[in-house]
């Protein structure tokens, strides 16, 4: 185990962004992952260990116009009884509802689920099915500023992202979904609590007289990163929300991933999960 | 006036909280992997990386450069001797590694931290060999030998034989063969492994342990150190559970001692619980093959079963698990022909050691679903076919068990009317050619269990040692070891019962092996029988002694007299005749008839060893169990949903009535988790899934609600009634949820756990192959 030599506790976006801009930080935020991840080596502590859970800006959910911010150190156990997520973007709460523990919604945030990157990241499903964009902060030249990245281009790989080493993720932005967007989120493990997804779908669109449109699909655990499946939403876009369309988008939809075969589910079982829980929310919805 | 002492309501049966569990609840409980004892070490292990390899070298030069590291032990600078039941397991290896948990060096330092940086530095050269994983393959004459001194990598064998199977055969109008997989499980205690050693400055060793074994401990423990066992003193702090994981000395254990002495310090070893799934033991997987046979009116002929058994590197006391298998495969139900032969055969996996149920959470899952197919075949119901074959009591099985009051045949009349199993069976067999999503399931298993504790050493005794103070109070000393199974209030209980005190005014003293007298340990659900007998047999001494002194103090007879409240009384009308604490001070300063009320008691059950051809009464008691659970199968996801668990079992008499149902509760959810879920996943020796998140234990949203109907049938030779109760909840419920799932779907799983992948693979079985 590398050795921390600073401890930090900014309260506020520009002093982590400043200590971040020295390089060689490891951010804590509610650690659920982090701790683990450093416990069994996975991850090595950089000198710096920066906790970000005093910068109270970071926290909560806020509507401004049209754009919904989350901020990163929301925690999953907030999604849960936020008001703007209740209204706006229930998928959210449907997915805060079948995440880990009690224990861990309470100390886990939405940023450190999207930083922390884990292909079976249950958060990241809803938020790519509601096209969220992340807000990154830096201060490379004595200022703060922020850049935006949309979260389909977020990820590189497993644990990996855009993300630079002097950049502090402040939270998600998401546009308001239009009037009639309804959605859904499915994930599966064979316990109904504390379980990492073998295979998760976010799905959501606008239903008008039984037509979907403005169609988003995401899937978690089915390949290096969470993805959209852009060949399922244009399977679905301007179709009748039938019986055949929902069959064909279920094949589609676990066609048209390739997912790893490991201790937790096979390639072929992922593929059967996708197909059934995305037949299952178009049959919510429709 | 005379002071009237009302008779209180009996204790027995009444829900008595464990004296133990308020500390546990508020956290103020010093277990084990808290301690913490002045100018203490901490020390963990360096592991081998292969699976099977020569060792070549070790290099600790670095390590021990490492500032805060006191002493470092290798094979090369420690004691040579052996531990294991067979003597095959150097607690560090010195010329070769045989599994992933092998244990290289011991390292004790100041710090956690500087322990781990000179684990890191250690090297270790090797020759890695081939691998062999699985049993039988081991067996082959080509195989890799493990042992040089193991010819065919054979282990313990276990053979017995009764009757004619053959002729059985011919003479059967229907035989079921089948080959059963049955996996690794591990006990996931929340205490993960730890030990501390200590020695004085006359070179007498005291280990604070774990252990559920702490006499015979002392005995296992000693030819791995250089001292007699007679200066080993054991002392059992709280522990994080047990289960079965405690019953042997691991290699963890003398390093500690090593280091300890090198250190000439206190040394305290601990595992992470990434080592706890890797290093500790496993239930014993088994390869079984079984042929049952019966006539077409649904008498069963024989039963033919060879059994291999995953033994991994080295024998421990999970290989002698055939004894108590062998028992459910030839007793649980009328088998009048029958073999069994089983082989536990080395390979480089971790080695497996005993857990609760020990081999019948196996034989009850190869029989029980077998029973069901049988059922099935023969054209009768499961429940018909299984009264059909249920011995009444007073029979005798082929291995000379007798089953004085064989309640199976009510446990599964019960059973089945409770939950209207009949209809629902056939409803849900009728249900499966309709369309619908989910499928509904209702399934029974049954089995036997040793009840009256089991005698597999020369005694299966415990002593006890019971003394009252001045002021009324009780200590009993007894040699039963508490690992969170309940022993203490079962005795505080007892005693109290006879006594005629206050369960507050019992103290129980039992970690200490200095103190206590010799008991064999917590194993084979025998604490509450054999050391609840000692206790109860010690109270009535005490009480006799007492009431003799009563007696002459009032004249009043010695039949009359009883203890009732804290008094004395007078049987027939509760007439005071003095208070007890007063009495034990007028008999404590009686000048020259001065006595103190300090009995002793070593109980020895009515049972006896089995000879060499496996024929002997064991226990002084059995117990059967009948368990019926209702489930829902999602038949897209394969998602299983346990709906109620309704458990009958024989009991003899309930003592504590939140003890049995705590116990029943912790043994469903283990077996539920060998059924459905849990399993620790070794590929080629490596084991995959070492954590909680990938290796699924139940958790509290899966449990169904549990019935208990429990049958007092009054073991004559039990305390109060009791029989030893605490394996079946593990041993049934795997097999039970087979046959519901059976029931609700139409597949038969011989290979648990039934996974929701397991499950859609079977009904989609023919996707799969146009997929793949």
């Amino acid at each position: 185990m590398s050795t921390i030599e600073n401890y930090l506790a900014p309260s506020s976006i520009d002093d982590a962004a400043a200590a971040l801009a020295a390089g060689s930080a490891t951010i804590v935020a509610g650690g659920t992952d982090l701790m683990l991840q450093a416990g069994s080596g996975q991850k090595e502590y950089a000198p710096t260990l920066i906790n970000i859970q005093k910068i109270t800006e970071m926290r909560g959910v806020s509507l401004d116009g049209d754009t919904i911010r989350i901020g990163a150190l929301t925690t999953i156990t907030d999604l849960l009884t936020d008001e703007i997520i209740a209204e706006h973007l229930p998928v959210m709460a449907t997915m805060a509802d079948k995440f880990a523990s009690d224990q861990i919604r309470n100390a886990g945030t939405v940023g450190g689920n999207i930083c922390n990157a884990s292909p079976a990241g249950d958060g990241i499903v809803p938020l790519l099915m509601y096209k969220a964009e992340a807000v990154l902060a830096s201060k490379p030249n004595g200022s703060t500023e922020t850049r935006k990245v949309p979260l389909d281009e977020f990820f590189t790989g497993p644990g990996k992202s855009v993300i630079q080493e002097n950049e502090l993720l402040i939270g998600v932005d998401i546009a308001v979904p239009p009037a009639g967007f309804v959605g859904g989120f499915g994930k599966f493990g064979p316990r109904p609590a504390l379980e990492i997804a073998m295979a998760a779908v976010g799905l959501g669109g606008v239903v008008k007289d039984g037509v979907i449109s403005d169609v988003r699909v995401a899937f978690g655990a089915v390949a290096p990163t969470p993805i959209r499946s852009a060949e399922t939403e244009a399977a679905l876009e301007g179709k009748k929300l039938d019986e055949t369309t929902i069959s064909a988008a279920g094949e589609i939809a676990s066609s048209s991933i390739s997912p790893i075969t490991d201790i937790r589910a096979s390639d072929w079982y992922r593929r059967h999960l996708i197909r059934v829980m995305t037949e299952e929310i178009l049959n919510d919805v429709s | 006036m005379d002071q009237i002492v009302e008779k209180p309501d009996t204790l027995i049966g009444k829900p008595i909280p464990k004296p133990d569990a308020p500390d546990k609840v508020v956290g103020k409980t010093t277990y084990i992997n808290d301690m913490v004892l002045p100018r203490m070490l901490i020390a963990k292990i360096k592991r081998t990386d292969r699976v099977h390899a020569k060792i070549l070298s070790v290099d600790i030069s670095a390590a021990e450069k490492v500032p805060g590291i006191v002493a470092i032990a290798t094979a090369e600078n420690s004691p040579k001797g052996l531990i294991g039941v067979l003597k095959d397991n150097p607690p560090l290896k010195g010329d070769k590694v045989r599994c992933i948990r092998d244990e290289i060096a011991g390292v004790a330092g100041e710090t956690e931290e500087a322990v781990d940086e000179a684990l890191k530095l250690i090297k270790v050269e090797y020759e890695d060999l081939p691998g062999v994983f699985d049993p039988e393959e081991a067996l082959k004459d080509d195989a890799p030998l493990i042992h040089d001194d193991k010819p065919g990598n054979l282990s313990l064998t276990f053979d017995f034989e009764h009757g004619d199977i053959s002729k059985a055969e011919k003479d059967s109008d229907i035989v079921l063969e089948e080959k059963y997989e049955l996996h690794y499980v591990t006990h996931t205690c929340m205490g993960p492994g730890c030990v501390i050693a200590d020695f004085d400055t006359h070179g007498k060793l005291t280990i604070y342990t774990q252990t559920q074994y702490p006499y015979n401990y002392k005995m296992d423990l000693a030819p791995a150190l250089d001292i007699s066992a007679g200066d080993i003193r054991v002392i059992q702090p709280p522990v994080g559970g047990a289960f079965g994981s405690k019953l042997d000395v691991y290699p963890f254990e003398p390093i500690a001692v090593y280091l300890a002495k090198k250190a000439r310090r206190p040394v305290k070893l601990f595992f992470s619980r990434e080592e706890e799934f890797i290093a500790s033991p496993t239930r014993q997987p088994a390869r079984v093959y079984i042929k049952q046979g019966a006539k077409k009116d649904g008498t069963i002929t024989f039963r033919d079963v060879n059994v291999y058994l995953n033994n991994g590197g080295y024998t421990s006391w999970g290989a002698t698990i055939p004894a108590v298998m062998m028992r459910t495969m030839t007793g649980h139900f009328r088998i009048p022909n029958v073999e069994f032969h089983s082989k536990a055969v080395y390979t480089n996996n971790p080695f497996a050691g005993s857990f609760r149920g020990y081999g019948n959470v196996q034989a009850t899952y190869v029989t029980a679903t077998l029973m069901d197919k049988m059922a099935e075949e023969l054209g009768m119901d499961p429940i018909e076919f299984r009264l059909k074959n249920a011995q009444k009591p007073g029979e005798r099985t082929p291995q000379n068990s007798l089953l004085k009051t064989a309640a199976l045949a009510d446990c599964i009349k019960i059973g089945a009317e409770k939950t209207n199993f009949l209809e629902k069976h056939a409803a849900n067999v009728a249900a499966r050619e309709k369309p619908g999503r989910i499928r509904q399931g209702i399934g029974i298993a049954t089995s036997i269990h040793n009840a009256g504790g089991a005698k597999i050493h020369k005694s299966d005794g415990c002593g006890t040692i019971l003394t009252m103070d001045d002021y009324g109070r009780a200590t009993v000393i007894t040699g039963a070891s508490e690992i969170g199974q309940g022993i203490d209030a079962v005795i505080t209980q007892l005693v109290s019962e006879e006594l005629g005190i206050p369960t507050s005014d019992v103290i129980i003293a039992n970690n200490d092996s200095a103190i206590g007298p010799w008991d064999v340990g917590v194993h084979a659900s025998r604490t509450t029988f054999i050391a609840g007998n000692a206790a109860r047999n010690a109270a009535v001494k005490a009480k006799q002694q007492i009431l003799a002194a009563a007696a002459r103090q009032s004249n009043v007879s010695i039949d009359k007299l009883d203890l009732r409240g804290g008094h004395v009384v007078q049987k027939d009308n509760g007439v005071s005749v003095t208070k007890l604490d007063r009495l034990l001070r007028q008999m404590h300063f009686a000048g020259d008839d001065a006595e103190l009320v300090m009995v002793s008691e070593y109980y020895e059950p009515p049972s006896e060893l089995e000879d060499k051809n496996h024929v002997g009464d064991i226990s002084a008691a059995y117990s059967h169990g009948a368990y019926i659970t209702e489930l829902e199968i999602d038949t897209l996801t394969g998602g299983v949903k346990l709906h109620k668990m309704t458990c009958v079992q024989d009991v003899g008499k309930v003592i504590n009535k939140l003890g049995i149902e705590g116990q029943m509760e912790g043994g469903i959810a283990q077996g539920i988790g060998y059924g459905l879920s849990e399993e620790l996943i070794i590929e080629e020796g490596i084991v995959k899934n070492p954590n909680f998140r990938d290796y699924k234990v139940v958790t509290a949203p899966e449990m169904p609600e549990i019935e208990c109907h429990f049958i007092e049938d009054d073991e004559e030779t039990g305390p109060f009634g009791a029989k030893g109760i605490s394996e079946l909840p593990c041993i049934i419920p795997g097999a039970s949820i087979a046959n519901a799932v059976y029931n609700a779907i139409g597949v038969r799983f011989d290979n648990p756990p039934i996974t929701p992948e397991k499950i859609v693979r079977a009904l989609h079985g023919d996707k799969i192959e146009a997929a793949e």
